[in-house]
């Protein structure tokens, strides 16, 4: 998958590429408007991820002349808090998806698999972890055909951490994806646990899941 | 009440003021007039009887010298009499004097008005008394007073809206000061910059001042939005990157576990800071009018949302919520804005009540106005806490992990959407915040 990273921050744009080259992804950078739209027209990709504060010009008239040229490119925006009103906006200038800085990097690489997913078809239904098939468009989970009755949440969790896996996740990142923008997150992390072990003993009834690892004082991590 | 109401009814009660003593005067002029008239001719008349007064005519008044020793004179419709008789007293002590007398002629009273004259004739004393009928000069003033009451009232009438349409297109201009830039004053986007058309200085005056001062503020709204607009880009873009760069940093496999917990701790951190900044951002945009999207709004629907939201945590903590939202109020509302707002509470009261405990949301009319309450069974604060829970920053005890801005976003949504807020609590009993609407 090729993915165009339009970001006048450098330094910003280096953990980007870093995150997502680790994900499987490969990147380009363009750092203006002008090097974005050369790069979209010289160059087939599968997805955009456009900084709309750009030196020069805006990332929306990167985005519509993007949208003119019929390019079947999945656009994720990234924009400073307070740019737009909110995200009805956004979606409606022909973006796939909005993100707001500061974000974290696994929400990114979520929001990417989904919109990917959606623009260019649904080639995986399902994602495979040690048996366990998570079926992205009904929400189920089972193992060797033995429904798993997860809740919402849970879901939500395992997902997360599936298209994640060997990465780290903090307990903020998955409050953050799980809740959304919630007023406190440290008296939170409580109920994520509480979420987690749910889901753990759910899932270490059909098998063993020592690939399900807790990282102390940190968060989990799901190993494949 | 209004400026022109005012003076219309403060100059009414002056103009009837002056013209109830006009119409007094006016009477009392006539009246003296019409007395002095009477007066005049009487004294000729009793000019001439003396003059003409010979010892014939005394003597046909002695020769009858009837029992009563009086002599009497009429005209022949009673309008005037002479009377002429033998006095007591001294004529020489006695002036002339006018009297309003009702005299009895020919079985008919009558009003008179009555002169006395005492007179001395070849050492008799005599009083002469000449009367002139008053109802003929009453019936005029009357007419007179008729007349002038009607002119009076008429004047009166048509003054009053001469007066009205003046002042009316005098305070022309003020009333467009008013309707146009006055009651606009709080959404300062809005703000008409055109100039009044007038030529009354201080109306110039007031517009100019009024215009100068928006302007200032628009200004001050311009800037405030651009400082936002900075803050939200040069203070989020460095946490940005701070945030990623540790968040790649942990998965880094050269880091050992005290390294991992150490990067952890730094994105709580970094984590608390972004929250600080974007709350604070959140009452900022609030106060400089950025959210002007209202649409309708439907409590029972918004409210259900929430606790769909905050399920596992009641859930968790093995809470009784009931919600009973019965009264389908029409209310205009920023959605976004609403659904923070009672998010806050409803996660305060979540978190403040003890496992088991309970909350309740329930609505109802309260004098006309529409009222939502949220009651908890939580651990509940004294005044002086009360006192301070929209204050920013403010927390109520040390180990409370939040950063005391969830009330006072509360209390800026509310503003903007004019709503007023109660709290009532009482420690180891429980908070009931009541949001009363307004008016539609």
């Amino acid at each position: 998958m090729n993915i165009l990273i339009v970001e006048d921050t450098k330094e910003l744009a280096v953990e980007l590429i870093d995150y997502l080259s680790k994900s499987g992804y490969i990147c380009k950078w363009a750092a203006t408007c002008e090097s974005a739209l050369e790069e979209a027209e010289v160059n087939q990709y599968d997805a955009m991820l456009l900084d709309l504060g750009l030196p020069d010009g805006s990332g929306f008239d990167v985005l519509k002349s993007v949208r003119k040229a019929k390019s079947k490119m999945a656009v994720i925006v990234i924009t400073a808090r307070g740019e737009l009103d909110d995200k009805i906006n956004g979606l409606e200038l022909g973006a796939d998806d909005y993100l707001t800085k500061p974000f974290a990097l696994t929400e990114l690489g979520a929001r990417l698999y989904a919109v990917i997913r959606r623009i260019h078809g649904f080639a995986v239904n399902e994602l495979d972890v040690h048996g366990f098939k998570i079926q992205l468009q009904d929400y189920k989970v089972s193992f060797k055909e033995n429904p798993i009755a997860l809740t919402k949440k849970e879901f939500d969790i395992f997902q997360y951490l599936v298209l994640n896996k060997n990465r780290v996740i903090t307990r903020l990142q998955l409050t953050e994806h799980v809740w959304g923008d919630v007023l406190e997150v440290s008296s939170d992390s409580n109920f994520i646990d509480v979420h987690v072990r749910n889901l753990r003993k759910k899932l270490d009834k059909h098998a063993s899941i020592e690939w399900f690892e807790t990282v102390r004082n940190v968060g989990y991590r799901i190993i494949s | 009440m209004k400026l022109k109401h005012k003076i219309s009814i403060f100059s009414a009660v002056i103009r009837l003021l002056l013209l109830a003593i006009m119409w007094f005067t006016l009477s009392f002029v006539i009246k003296k007039v019409a007395y002095k008239n009477i007066e005049s001719s009487m004294i000729e008349k009793r000019d001439k009887f003396v003059k003409n007064l010979n010892t014939s005519e005394i003597n046909a008044f002695i020769e009858r010298n009837d029992s009563t020793e009086l002599y009497v004179s009429f005209s022949n419709l009673h309008s005037e009499f002479l009377q002429l008789y033998r006095s007591k007293a001294k004529a020489a002590k006695q002036k002339d004097y006018f009297v309003d007398e009702p005299r009895v002629v020919e079985k008919e009273q009558n009003e008179y008005r009555v002169l006395y004259h005492h007179f001395t004739y070849k050492n008799t004393d005599y009083v002469l008394e000449i009367g002139e009928r008053l109802s003929e000069v009453n019936e005029l003033l009357e007419k007179f007073h008729l007349v002038i009451l009607l002119l009076l009232t008429v004047t009166l009438i048509l003054s009053h809206f001469a007066q009205s349409f003046f002042i009316d297109y005098l305070l022309r201009p003020f009333q467009k000061i008013i309707d146009k830039k006055i009651n606009l004053i709080n959404e300062p986007e809005l703000f008409d910059h055109s100039k009044v058309h007038t030529t009354t200085s201080d109306f110039i005056l007031l517009d100019n001042g009024l215009n100068e001062m928006m302007n200032r503020i628009q200004e001050q709204f311009k800037k405030e939005k651009q400082f936002i607009a900075n803050v939200s880009h040069e203070l989020l873009t460095p946490i940005s990157i701070l945030q990623n760069r540790l968040e790649n940093l942990l998965n880094n496999e050269s880091i050992n576990d005290e390294g991992i917990d150490k990067i952890a701790v730094s994105l709580r951190n970094l984590d608390t800071l972004k929250r600080i900044i974007n709350n604070l951002l959140l009452i900022s945009r609030i106060e400089n009018n950025q959210y002007s999207n209202f649409e309708a709004i439907d409590f029972a629907v918004l409210i259900s949302d929430l606790l769909r939201d905050l399920e596992d945590r009641i859930e968790i903590k093995q809470l009784q919520v009931s919600s009973t939202i019965q009264h389908h109020f029409l209310f205009e509302g920023n959605k976004t804005l609403l659904h923070i707002l009672f998010y806050n509470i409803l996660f305060n009261a979540i978190k403040f009540t003890p496992d088991g405990g309970s909350v309740s949301i329930s609505d109802s009319f309260q004098n006309d106005r529409y009222a939502i309450a949220i009651s908890d069974t939580g651990k509940g604060m004294t005044e002086a806490q009360l006192s301070q829970i929209f204050n920013r920053f403010m927390k109520i005890n040390l180990e409370d992990e939040g950063q005391g801005l969830g009330l006072a976003i509360v209390s800026s949504i509310a503003t903007l959407h004019k709503i007023e807020i109660q709290v009532v609590s009482e420690v180891g009993i429980g908070t009931t915040f009541t949001l009363y609407f307004p008016k539609s």
